[in-house]
């Protein structure tokens, strides 16, 4: 009934309707190629990929391949936190650290459970004057996804305030801009691993790298701090690598951001007396939100995958989940392993997205 | 900061009283106000540049030079301290037969996807961006989530098909580079299509285009600037991938590109790293994608922002 009335409402339309028809029809066959390329090189993938994270597959391994439900899951992902008790000496004292005065606490191999799973140690923290322990079965992966986390937020947090302060400055006219923007797309034309490559180059663990010159000079160090080795260094290293490099071109957007905003809203505020810091903070902002909502989204996905930075200069002394998940694939020839890492990160990603898209409200508008 | 004052030429009627004491109190507070702004300028530039010029520095060092300490900021003699350059590294780099091969693997690999990207991200892009049909919607959307997928994603999947079908790494890299350059080129050029005008599209119909010609003889020619544009974004994206390109090459050393090649740089004699050389091809690799980035700088920017400030 319903398909009766359209085929006449269609036939009304007589050559109108065959025109949209063929041009529906074009719409489609130029949509092919697209659409089969992306199947192919991202949907069936990441379908397999599903697959193959609840299996216990591996590379050149003539096991059979055996289904094992979730057990990569909780290998990866199965966390648990322990209080660390004080030592107690042969009186049943508290073992006080001669050096320090502190208490000394259990080692956390002591704590953590061994049965059924071995837990290993992530890290321990002291909380109301206890010491606490978070273990995990596989104390990599649970650590490379904090330290991804902790990279990315710093690193955008960096990124959106220095960015910030360049495209405010560099909207200042001033001769010279030019020459300026043009320095700004330099970091962004470096290849990553080319960057990456020069950094550690300056972070090298003698007088011949920059930073140990600049920290010598500074009187802050012996000249032979090992940034890139030292775990306690290892993050601000990839941290300031990755701001250095990304820096600009998010100041580079927010440039365009602000040359959006009309300059009548200043020269009103002017008149009316309005200070820089009322006029940044009530013309400025609100105006710049939506390029800034747009390159935190962006910016942060971009993070949350990195990898040539982590493989390239720590290698497997420090890991970003991506990085891990490649060792597990290409060293340990572990499928299935990796691919549940890969599908943690994909869902952990595809959350960030949601929660960001919806609460910065892009797309809204459309 | 962001008065639209141009700091390098001072209101005139500063000159007009400069007996008056306010002035010249405005006068001072704008000279310092000035030194500050050239100063954040410089800071800025050194921000910039700095790290590529130690590079360049290192780079025309030999390896005693390179373990002098503390490091000098121009290459210097490590006895007479005299100014002392040598080109020794980047004629290393020359002879580096796997470096080469790197340069033309990249060449090869950047310049195909480059070019099946924009053609197929052409047609993709002209019927999101001027075609009615039922879907559209969501084909842009879909298309739009593509280009923040995580290629590790798929990392395990495409190399169990690379292994299973013996699929070379070359042609491997070219097909799985097109994950993250076609959804960016079909989603600019969507944009472009849509603000070129219907008139020209509308009149070329009335003299009896068919869509495909229309397509062919009116908008690829007007659309050309922003197929440079959109091309060059996506050649930089496929030259700086290194995910995929170090898993493929794996087992294929010979089909490296330059950021696996330079990831795993090793001198002519198994020794520690040769920085020096690491160093000379680190410039080598980077000079040509700044000229080119520099010439297109302004196609560049309104690219890039085209992208992510429409959203």
């Amino acid at each position: 009934m319903a398909l009766a009335t359209e085929e006449k409402a269609k036939e009304k339309k007589g050559s109108q309707s065959e025109l949209a028809k063929g041009e529906q029809r074009l719409a489609y066959w130029l949509l092919v190629p697209t659409l089969v390329i992306l199947l192919a090189i991202a949907f069936y993938p990441l379908g397999s990929v599903f697959y193959s994270s609840f299996t216990n597959d591996t590379f050149a391994s003539e096991v059979e391949t055996d289904f094992v439900g979730f057990q990569n899951y909780s290998d990866l992902l199965s966390i648990t936190f322990a209080e660390l008790p004080q030592e107690l000496d042969d009186s049943g004292q508290p073992v006080i650290d001669p050096d320090t005065g502190e208490p000394e606490y259990l080692s956390p191999v002591q704590v953590l459970p061994r049965q059924p799973r071995a837990y290993r140690e992530v890290f321990t923290f002291g909380l109301f004057g206890n010491q606490y322990v978070l273990g995990a079965t596989d104390a990599d992966f649970v650590l490379s996804i904090i330290d991804t986390l902790i990279f990315t937020v710093t690193t955008i947090i960096l990124e959106v305030i220095i960015g910030l302060g360049i495209a405010l400055v560099l909207n200042v006219p001033f001769r010279g801009r030019g020459s300026m923007r043009a320095a700004m797309l330099v970091p962004w034309a470096i290849l990553t691993a080319v960057s990456s490559r020069i950094w550690e180059w300056m972070f090298i663990d003698t007088r011949a790298g920059l930073f140990n010159i600049v920290f010598q000079n500074l009187g802050l160090t012996d000249g032979q701090t090992a940034f890139l080795a030292n775990e306690s260094f290892q993050l601000p290293a990839a941290i300031i690598i990755d701001v250095w490099k990304t820096t600009p071109f998010m100041a580079l957007l927010l440039l365009a951001g602000l040359a959006l905003i009309p300059s009548e809203l200043y020269e009103a505020a002017d008149v009316d007396g309005a200070s820089k810091w009322n006029q940044f903070t009530s013309i400025t902002l609100p105006l710049l939100r939506p390029t800034l909502a747009v390159a935190l989204v962006f910016r942060t996905l971009d993070a949350l995958r990195v990898f040539d930075l982590f493989q390239i200069v720590f290698a497997q002394s420090k890991y970003s989940m991506a990085s891990f998940a490649y060792y597990e694939l290409i060293d340990s020839q572990r499928l299935g392993y990796s691919s549940a890492a890969s599908v943690v990160i994909f869902l952990l990603i595809t959350i960030f997205a949601v929660v960001y898209i919806r609460s910065l409200g892009i797309g809204e508008d459309d | 900061m962001t008065e639209a004052t141009d700091v390098t030429a001072p209101p005139e009627e500063i000159y007009d009283a400069s007996d008056s004491l306010v002035v010249r109190k405005r006068k001072r507070k704008e000279r310092w106000g000035r030194v500050g702004f050239w100063a954040l300028i410089v800071l800025i530039a050194i921000f910039l540049l700095f790290p590529f010029y130690w590079a360049i520095n290192s780079s025309l060092k030999t390896e005693p030079q390179l373990r002098m300490t503390p490091g000098t900021f121009i290459p210097r003699d490590p006895s007479t301290g005299g100014i002392d350059i040598t080109f020794q590294n980047y004629e290393a780099v020359f002879q580096n037969d796997a470096f080469i091969r790197a340069v033309i693997n990249s060449t090869i690999v950047a310049v195909t996807v480059t070019v099946i990207a924009l053609v197929i991200g052409a047609f993709a892009g002209f019927a999101l961006g001027k075609l009615r049909f039922r879907g559209k919607r969501a084909s842009l959307y879909l298309i739009l989530s593509m280009t923040m997928f995580p290629q590790v994603a798929v990392l395990t999947g495409l190399y169990a098909v690379i292994l299973n079908f013996g699929i070379p790494a070359i042609p491997s890299m070219i097909l799985s580079y097109m994950l993250f350059t076609l959804p960016f080129t079909v989603w600019v050029l969507t944009s472009f299509f849509q603000q070129l005008p219907m008139d020209l599209l509308q009149s070329a119909q009335v003299d009896g285009a068919t869509p495909f010609q229309s397509f062919r003889m009116i908008l690829l020619p007007l659309t050309a600037p922003a197929l440079v544009t959109t091309g060059l974004l996506a050649f930089i994206a496929a030259v700086n991938e290194y995910l995929f390109a170090l898993t493929f090459t794996t087992i294929e050393p010979d089909a490296r590109t330059i950021p696996v090649a330079i990831a795993l740089f090793t001198g002519q004699v198994a020794r520690q790293e040769p920085f020096g050389e690491i160093m000379a091809a680190a410039v080598l690799v980077t000079i040509p994608l700044v000229i080119l980035v520099l010439i297109f700088q302004k196609r560049i920017i309104g690219g890039l922002t085209a992208g992510a400030v429409k959203g």
